[in-house]
């Protein structure tokens, strides 16, 4: 991992490094150049020596021959010992251009020493005369050598004129390298201190933004820091802080949603509860009612009427009682007995209603309510449209285990089409009643009671009337089945 | 913003870079070109050449022949020597030279005492060897080895038969001649006069013309005037030539005159060339370079030994002016 620590360091090593590096080349440079410089001066150090050289001994050849003295004597030899010393230090200073002249130039150091010595051998002679001649002669060649030590110079100017004029050209290019070199390092060092500051501060920036989405409430959004530092790190804490958050408001979210869906549940149940108390009140309340009124009519005299609501109230309270429980097939049968004695009140002769019973077969259970409505069928479709009445018969066999009930009319009947669409409780109520759900729901119950399918059968002709065969297994006792 | 900072933060770096690059490699790599040192044990033989005439291109074309013998030869060879005949300084080098024990010396001779001090008791002291060239100074009072050069006696001789061709065997001539005449000056005097004898109808005269151009220019009004009815000058110094020929043309037409001359260098050909000169003797200077640094080669590798005191002769010639005869 990169941390920003090391970032630092790296930009002080660049930093140093290159610093260094610099240093060493001027350095380097430096001495180069000091080496050159020695190496010149020590040219023209030599030269300037001999020719000095030279004139010291003719000096002390001078006062040797006006004062032969061991001191004077002393002080030739030393002086002439330096000049043989210079002149072997000038034969190093030979090179293509000025080895012709420094030969000759050497060589006239050596005539020069031999016409010194000849001329002290003549003075320990006493030969005045001659060593005086010598004198001068070493006098001249001295002079000669001078001379020849400015064309020397001369023509080392002239040799190492380029090269003088390549170092001043260089200390130039030095200048030059110093600027360009400074300003190169401080572009470098502007551009890495720029690069290193963004690769912290742009993190920062991200982070931050990031930091505000959060605290603007989107918590969906992913954090991304591209870095490879401690920054990145608080990122994908940060990141994972908000992951977790995100899960616990949608956790919040849906817990919220569950209750609000039981609140709205409870309420419900609240409601089918009030209803279900007022519905039972309703019942009872009009059951009282037409029990008052039945007393009221047998006492007023009208024994029929007085029947008549028995009769109803009878049903009404059957109707209220039995809706989930199994009854016996005669407890059935009553109820339906009860009800066409309401429905002859009301067609009186029209309604001719004959009733079958096999007693074998009324112990059995089967579920309440099952037959009024299908009586109420034939009544409907056998009675109501004919004016001169029809006939309703209603049987109850015990054939083989199974009980059936058979419930026909004379009625106008129905087509195939319309039998089936009974049977399945696809049939539009239109026909002003709402019998054809009543139909449907009794089929369902028996079929669900029972646990079959075959438990309702439809025989019709059109034009001749219905028969509805209920086959019923026999079954004697059961729960409560709702 | 950040794009763009970066980019001419990088831009800068690279250009910089570049130069700075550039820069140093030539501060670092810009080697100084010292001469070579030289360190070889054996020491080639050094050989100096001096002239008293260093101006004159005659003098070019020897050191010309005698570096590119030299060359050849692989010896060390370099020209001395003082300008315009200027004998204090020219003795004076050869001063130098023998106390910087050169291992040879040619030199134009000089008919001085002085010359003849130094070439016989310091040259011989120092064990030097000597050759002359193109002016020669007699053996017995120089010491010297060889003469190389023209043999100036038959130069003489040669452009008098040259006038004799041009002019016919009668006339007046007029030797113009300086003070002190050189050696080689001198034979060639000898030369003409020698000829002369055969042509008894042929008078001549000499003219002493001093060393200046005002004294040569004197000199040419005086033979004019003593000698109204010359036919024919010679000129022994070249340098003079185009002063008389200048003296000539105030007084009356150059055509009708015969003007001789020698050639030691100088504005002669340009004379020659303008038709103001008849005819000049030509020498092979660059022949007497070569020649001499061959012989004192020989001489030096004891190939030779000893050298023919009398002189190696190199070619002259007669070089007619353009301008036609008169």
């Amino acid at each position: 991992m990169n941390t920003i620590q090391k970032k630092i360091w790296m930009l002080a090593g660049v930093v140093i490094v290159m610093m260094f590096a610099i240093w060493l080349m001027l350095t380097f440079y430096n001495q180069k150049m000091q080496d050159q410089y020695n190496d010149i001066l020590q040219r023209y150090l030599q030269m300037h020596e001999v020719s000095d050289a030279s004139q010291q001994t003719v000096t002390n050849l001078n006062d040797y021959l006006t004062e032969p003295t061991e001191r004077t004597a002393n002080r030739l030899e030393r002086s002439q010992e330096r000049l043989l010393d210079a002149q072997a230090s000038m034969l190093e200073l030979r090179n293509a251009e000025n080895e012709f002249t420094l030969t000759n130039y050497s060589n006239m150091i050596e005539s020069f020493n031999e016409t010194v010595d000849r001329s002290v051998a003549f003075s320990e002679q006493a030969e005045n005369e001659t060593a005086l001649t010598e004198f001068t002669e070493a006098n001249r060649i001295s002079i000669y050598i001078s001379e020849m030590t400015l064309s020397i110079f001369n023509s080392e100017l002239k040799t190492y004129e380029r090269f003088y004029r390549d170092i001043i050209r260089q200390s130039e290019d030095l200048d030059t390298m110093g600027v360009l070199l400074l300003s190169l390092t401080s572009i470098l060092l502007l551009l890495f201190t720029y690069l290193f500051s963004l690769s912290i501060t742009k993190p920062v920036h991200q982070l931050t933004k990031a930091a505000n989405e959060l605290a603007k409430g989107r918590f969906d959004q992913p954090i991304r820091v591209d870095s490879n530092d401690e920054i990145s790190f608080l990122a994908k804490t940060f990141d994972h802080m908000r992951i977790n958050i995100n899960k616990l408001i949608l956790e919040i979210q849906q817990k919220a949603q569950v209750e609000s869906e039981l609140q709205e549940s409870k309420l419900l149940l609240q409601q089918s509860q009030m209803r279900h108390l007022q519905s039972q009140i309703n019942p009872h309340f009009l059951f009282n009612t037409l029990n008052t009124l039945s007393k009221k009519a047998y006492l007023d005299g009208a024994e029929e009427t007085s029947d008549l609501l028995v009769s109803v109230a009878g049903l009404l309270r059957y109707n209220l009682k039995r809706l989930d429980h199994t009854v016996t097939v005669q407890e059935e049968a009553y109820v339906l007995k009860q009800y066409m004695e309401i429905q002859k009140a009301r067609f009186s002769d029209r309604l001719n209603f004959h009733i079958e019973l096999d007693e074998s077969a009324l112990l059995y259970q089967m579920p309440s309510l099952t037959l009024q409505p299908l009586i109420e069928n034939a009544v409907i479709h056998g009675i109501e449209p004919k004016e001169d009445g029809g006939l309703i018969w209603f049987r109850i066999k015990d054939v083989e285990g199974n009980v059936f009930i058979e419930i026909e009319d004379n009625g106008q009947g129905m087509d195939e089409a319309k039998k089936k669409a009974l049977l399945e409780g696809g049939i539009n109520p239109k026909e002003g009643h709402s019998t054809a759900i009543g139909f449907a729901n009794v089929v369902k119950r028996l079929q669900m009671f029972y646990g079959r399918e075959d438990v309702v059968t439809i025989e019709s002709t059109p034009g001749r009337g219905t028969k509805i065969i209920l086959k019923l297994p026999k079954v004697m006792e059961v729960e409560n089945y709702v | 913003m950040r794009r763009k900072v970066i980019f001419v933060l990088c831009s800068l770096c690279a250009v910089l870079g570049f130069f700075t690059v550039l820069s140093v490699n030539k501060v670092l790599h810009s080697e100084w070109e010292f001469p070579e040192t030289v360190k070889s044990e054996k020491e080639r033989f050094r050989i100096v050449v001096i002239s008293q005439e260093l101006d004159t291109p005659f003098w070019k074309l020897v050191d010309e022949g005698a570096s590119k013998q030299a060359a050849k030869e692989g010896v060390s060879l370099e020209l001395w020597g003082s300008y315009s005949k200027n004998q204090e300084d020219f003795l004076k080098q050869v001063e130098i030279a023998l106390h910087s024990k050169v291992d040879g010396i040619i030199v134009q001779g000089l008919d001085t005492e002085e010359f003849q001090q130094l070439t016989r008791i310091k040259a011989a002291s120092y064990g030097i060897p000597i050759i002359t060239v193109a002016n020669d100074v007699p053996v017995e009072k120089s010491l010297r080895k060889t003469y190389v050069g023209s043999d100036h006696h038959s130069a003489g001789k040669m452009l008098m038969e040259k006038l004799v061709s041009d002019m016919g065997e009668q006339g007046e001539v007029v030797l113009l001649g300086g003070t002190d005449l050189e050696y080689s000056q001198r034979l060639r005097l000898k030369g003409m006069e020698d000829s002369l004898e055969n042509y008894p109808d042929i008078i001549s005269f000499y003219v002493e013309s001093g060393s200046s151009d005002e004294e040569a220019a004197a000199a040419t009004q005086k033979a004019l005037n003593e000698h109204p009815d010359v036919d024919a000058f010679f000129v022994l110094n070249v340098r003079q030539a185009g002063t008389v020929m200048q003296e000539i043309s105030r007084r009356t037409e150059l055509e009708p005159y015969y003007i001789y001359s020698f050639d030691d260098g100088s504005d002669a050909s340009e004379l020659l060339t303008e038709g103001k000169l008849d005819g000049i003797i030509e020498q092979s200077p660059e022949q007497m370079g070569e020649m001499s640094v061959t012989l004192m080669m020989q001489w030096l590798r004891n190939e030779v030994v000893p050298l023919d005191s009398e002189g190696y002769i190199t070619d002259i010639r007669i070089v007619e002016g353009k301008g036609g005869l008169p």
